[in-house]
């Protein structure tokens, strides 16, 4: 294996990460490493620890112990918890290029949707606001926002919010797609206009990892499903492997209860 | 008792003198105050001790001793420390502190009402912690912090009274001056009474325009808006 290719192997990678809240262990040891490209989908029960894996990535949660690596380059290791200034601003830098959605959206609802996309590449990617403007535009009318640039937040529904905080990562250009249960707020009809965003951005060869509850959704669009419980990741593969065939008993229970729910639902 | 009106035309004149100098020392207080505030503000939630420890005892310090207490510190121990300033201006600094005390308890309040959830997404889009603040957290503070702000500009104007122990020629000492002369404290502290109420009645009917304004643009939908309906948003960009 040459170096460019286990580069590539490991565009994203997290080394040994254990997280403790009080005395809650989110996160186990735990290694996990995402290629260019990928699209890995995270499932598993409420309080298994992948949301806590997903903010491990940009260091919004730093974890006890282990280190995060983007392409190469360290956004956060446990040796360096008490960030010097400069250390902050490489870390604001790779942030920057790791976009990420919200469970409960986090628009800004002080802005209006053109402001919402065009706020961070003015402060953080120093464009021009004539640029940042376009750019904007182009962006909201690709969620399917276009009609509704000058609207303000509290007037969008939550798809057109969830699709305006993808608006605003995507106009970052980032390099990778960091989604926390970005459906899960939604009502159900308003489900689908989001995950068609997202399987475009899939489609279209951006690296994502997704929070996710939609099982059918993960077969789509996933190149790999992680199963995580108790802070730890119990089963991986491509998702006919691990959604059809479940290895473990763990991840076999849960697939039968989100089977069952999913059933009497319907 | 009969009120004798010629004494609000004869001796008016030198209480409005007070009160200008009233009205300076509160609006100096509040510049200076405000800033100061959200410094202190800032400072108690830092990652960092030493301005953690710094703001967070000036602010108790400042709230937990009486003003007048504060004043004759000022007053009486700056000069030992070769600090000689004009007693208005000691008046208005220790006004300034005690007020900055308030509004950063205020301003640190509002900043907490903000749903984290908006200082994450600004933190994750690669904002450092000040940019968070100065874009996505600060202007929506503002529209929630405007009636307490209000609250505590009211209360300054009537501590600035204390000034009076001071030596400072404000409103309320003028009013204890001219009384010392004519012996008719009914008229003059009847005078004195009125002006403090008809300033902070005026600024109270002010930010009550400036609140409805701060509200305007927002929630055109409140039942669309559901659960963040009670986040105000700060006037438009």
């Amino acid at each position: 294996m040459t170096e460019e290719t286990k580069k590539q192997d490991n565009f994203l990678q997290l080394k040994d990460i254990t997280t403790t809240f009080g005395s809650i262990v989110a996160l186990n040891n735990v290694n996990f490493s995402v290629k260019k490209g990928e699209v890995v989908c995270l499932i598993g029960p409420s309080g298994c620890g992948k949301s806590t894996l997903l903010r491990t990535a940009n260091w919004l949660t730093p974890p006890d112990k282990g280190s995060v690596s983007l392409d190469g380059v360290i956004v956060g290791s446990e040796s360096n918890k008490n960030m010097s200034l400069n250390e902050m601003k490489v870390l604001n830098g790779i942030r920057a290029k790791m976009g990420m959605v919200f469970q409960q959206f986090n628009v800004w609802p002080h802005l209006d949707a053109l402001e919402n996309v065009v706020r961070a590449q003015l402060v953080v990617a120093k464009r021009s606001r004539k640029d940042a403007e376009q750019k904007a535009t182009k962006m909201l009318f690709d969620v399917g926002l276009g009609e509704k640039i000058h609207d303000w937040p509290d007037n969008l529904s939550g798809g057109q919010k969830q699709r305006l905080g993808i608006a605003r990562a995507l106009a970052m250009d980032p390099v990778l797609m960091l989604l926390d249960e970005p459906t899960s707020a939604l009502d159900p009809e308003l489900v689908s206009e989001v995950l068609n965003v997202l399987k475009r951005l899939a489609n279209e060869g951006m690296t994502m990892i997704i929070v996710t509850h939609e099982l059918g959704f993960a077969s789509q669009v996933a190149d790999r499903v992680a199963f995580m419980e108790d802070g730890k990741i119990i089963e991986e593969g491509p998702p006919n492997v691990i959604l059809k065939s479940p290895k473990t008993k763990r991840l076999r229970l849960f697939l039968d209860k989100l089977n069952i729910t999913s059933f009497t639902q319907s | 008792m009969a009120i004798d009106f010629s004494i609000f035309v004869e001796y008016g004149p030198r209480l409005l003198m007070g009160f200008w100098l009233t009205i300076k020392i509160v609006i100096s207080a509040i510049i200076l105050g405000m800033p100061w505030g959200l410094v202190l503000a800032l400072g108690r939630r830092s990652r960092f001790f030493i301005p953690r420890l710094a703001a967070t005892s000036f602010v108790e310090i400042f709230r937990n001793t009486p003003f007048i207490i504060q004043v004759f510190l000022f007053f009486y121990v700056l000069p030992f420390y070769g600090i000689r300033f004009p007693a208005e201006y000691v008046g208005t600094l220790a006004l300034a502190a005690f007020g900055s005390a308030y509004f950063a308890e205020i301003i640190r309040g509002g900043i907490d009402a903000v749903s984290k959830g908006q200082l994450e997404s600004a933190r994750a889009i690669g904002m450092s912690d000040w940019q968070a603040m100065k874009n996505i957290v600060l202007p929506q503070t503002l529209s929630i912090i405007l009636p307490p702000l209000t609250n505590q500009t009211l209360s300054l104007i009537k501590e600035s009274a204390i000034l009076s122990t001071i030596t400072v020629n404000e409103l309320t000492m003028s009013g204890i001056r001219v009384q010392g002369e004519i012996f008719r404290p009914f008229e003059v502290f009847i005078m004195v009474a009125l002006l403090y109420w008809g300033l902070n009645e005026s600024i109270a009917f002010l930010m009550r325009k400036i609140e409805k304004k701060a509200n305007k643009g927002r929630t055109t939908n409140q039942n669309i808006a559901g659960k963040n309906t009670f986040i105000s948003r700060g006037a438009s960009r």
